[in-house]
């Protein structure tokens, strides 16, 4: 009698939970406190991080710091012409007036706890809704994109990973620009490219990237490398097997990505301020060796349009090579620029504004 | 014996399901995912029979709902699982309690491997359909595990005379 009041029970509560959504609050209020025992289950692993870093010995720790400089400086290189690059899409942009480009803010999390379900592939993050997560928000690690969040939690979300067998994405060959859907195959270094033509261009080695077109993930994050194309004349399409890129079952800390609502333009000043106010804080001292080059470049084709705009952002130093006119000072410009002021900390805010500040006279000339 | 003395040291047989739903959350190396053994079934299991005056499947549903938040299906599955397994055992404790352990472990095998299939069924109704045949791992990996639990069980509840 009691097992069958208790099967109804469950039989209603589980269809109530597929149909309607009256039942995540008491969902996320039960999660609040069971959520922990995904804490507690990863305590030990995480003690055991802290008394690897407490007992740590110092050659490591030094060797650790010296890659993670060296790489950071490699990053920070990239980051430089990354902002030209930007800028320069950004104005292509306006001129074929086209969409913009989406810009996203990333935040990290970290990894609690696996799905104890063999056959899913679902992660367990320390980011819930508290801290402004949504549904179906990506989930990047350094690599590539991983999942998106299916489940919110007060402060826990669950992801779902791009392998799983019920996730499917959108994708695009970076090479040329096919498109194709890319699914789970329950195998966690493995994706298949559904319903791919025989006589589609591609090949072992391209890398997917995310098309944005099912309007969940953000275009132009790497996805998967292809691994092999099999052509089977038994076959209606080929099969296209992927393996992705992301360490879907090693990375411990993943990206969030929020999308964000600026347009185009407020975000390459917001971006060049930031950019600036970085490297005013203090670069290394090798990264202006990269920098000069650019800054030769570019002052030669809009110093003069540069020049209303510059003494906004830029020390005295930028306004001096603005001032004479035509396209000469810019040759003389890096040696104009240097004795005010010896440090090479100080010649990147000269160079900085000649960027990104044209970007707006120069689509309205 | 049962209604003469009050309950007593309950608290621990909730400390051991507490212990159980960490057990079934804790990471596990890849390849023993498939075999991680359900502790909360086997605990239920233990209980049921031990004190079936106190355990039986109102405590099941619940703890099968808190197994439900935790591992994020839908409300109700394990709930009904684990009311399942607890009422089959009910049903045979007669019996269970006379047999040596490792016909018990037989029957456990029997009980959970139902449980299991009936599991795979309802995760086929929600649209993730398991590979059908490593499925039964888990009730064999808990049947042999059953006897060690049992025993371990055992000698708690003597030594803080549970009741």
């Amino acid at each position: 009698m009691r097992l069958l009041v208790l099967v109804v029970l469950s039989v209603a509560l589980m269809v109530f939970d597929a149909r309607f959504t009256l039942l995540k609050p008491v969902r996320s209020q039960m999660s609040l406190v069971l959520m922990q025992s995904y804490w507690i289950t990863d305590l030990p692993q995480r003690l055991w991080q802290g008394v690897a870093s407490q007992f740590g010995s110092r050659t490591e720790l030094v060797a650790e710091n010296e890659k993670l400089k060296t790489e950071n400086l490699l990053l920070q290189g990239r980051m430089q012409k990354l902002a030209a690059l930007t800028e320069q899409n950004v104005r292509l942009r306006e001129l074929l007036n086209s969409s913009a480009l989406v810009n996203e803010k990333v935040e990290v999390a970290e990894l609690i706890g696996m799905d104890p379900n063999p056959f899913t592939h679902r992660i367990i993050i320390n980011k819930g809704e508290r801290d402004g997560v949504v549904l179906g928000q990506p989930v990047l690690d350094a690599r590539g994109l991983m999942g998106q969040v299916v489940e919110l939690m007060p402060y826990t979300s669950r992801v779902l990973l791009l392998t799983d067998t019920t996730h499917s994405i959108p994708v695009q060959v970076n090479r040329n620009g096919l498109r194709a859907i890319a699914s789970g195959t329950g195998n966690p270094e493995r994706l298949e490219l559904r319903h791919v033509a025989d006589t589609a261009d591609i090949k072992e080695g391209d890398l997917l990237v995310s098309s944005g077109l099912g309007q969940r993930f953000p275009a132009g994050y790497p996805v998967a490398t292809v691994r092999e194309v099999i052509h089977d004349s038994g076959q209606p399409f080929a099969i296209v097997r992927a393996v992705p890129t992301a360490a879907l079952n090693r990375s411990r800390y993943l990206l969030l990505v929020f999308t964000d609502s600026r347009t185009a333009e407020e975000r390459a000043n917001d971006a060049a301020q930031a950019q600036e106010a970085l490297d005013q804080h203090g670069g290394g001292p090798i990264i202006p060796a990269t920098v000069p080059r650019p800054a030769a470049v570019i002052p030669a084709a809009v110093a003069a349009p540069a020049a209303p705009v510059a003494p906004v952002t830029a020390p005295a130093a930028a306004t001096t090579p603005a001032k004479p006119v035509a396209a000469k000072p810019a040759a003389a410009k890096p040696p104009a620029a240097k004795p005010p002021t010896a440090q090479p900390a100080a010649v990147r805010p000269a160079v900085k504004p000649p960027v990104s500040a044209p970007a707006t006279p120069g689509g309205r000339e | 014996m049962v209604g003469i003395t009050a309950s007593r040291n309950g608290w621990i047989v909730w400390l051991t399901f507490a212990v159980g739903l960490l057990l079934s959350v804790s990471p596990l190396p890849q390849f023993m995912e498939i075999l991680r053994p359900l502790w909360l079934a086997l605990l239920l299991a233990f209980w049921a029979l031990a004190l079936p005056q106190k355990v039986g499947m109102v405590t099941a549903w619940c703890l099968g709902l808190a197994e439900d938040v935790l591992y994020g299906t839908l409300l109700g599955q394990n709930a009904l699982i684990l009311t399942l397994i607890t009422y089959l055992v009910l049903a045979l404790q007669q019996r269970l309690r006379m047999f040596p352990m490792w016909q018990q472990s037989l029957v456990i095998l029997v009980i959970f491997g139902l449980a299991q299939l009936v599991q795979l069924w309802l995760s086929a109704l929600t649209g993730n359909r398991q590979p059908t045949l490593a499925l039964v791992l888990p009730a064999l990996v808990s049947a042999l595990l059953w006897p060690w639990v049992s025993y371990g069980l055992r000698g708690l509840r003597r030594r803080y005379r549970i009741n």
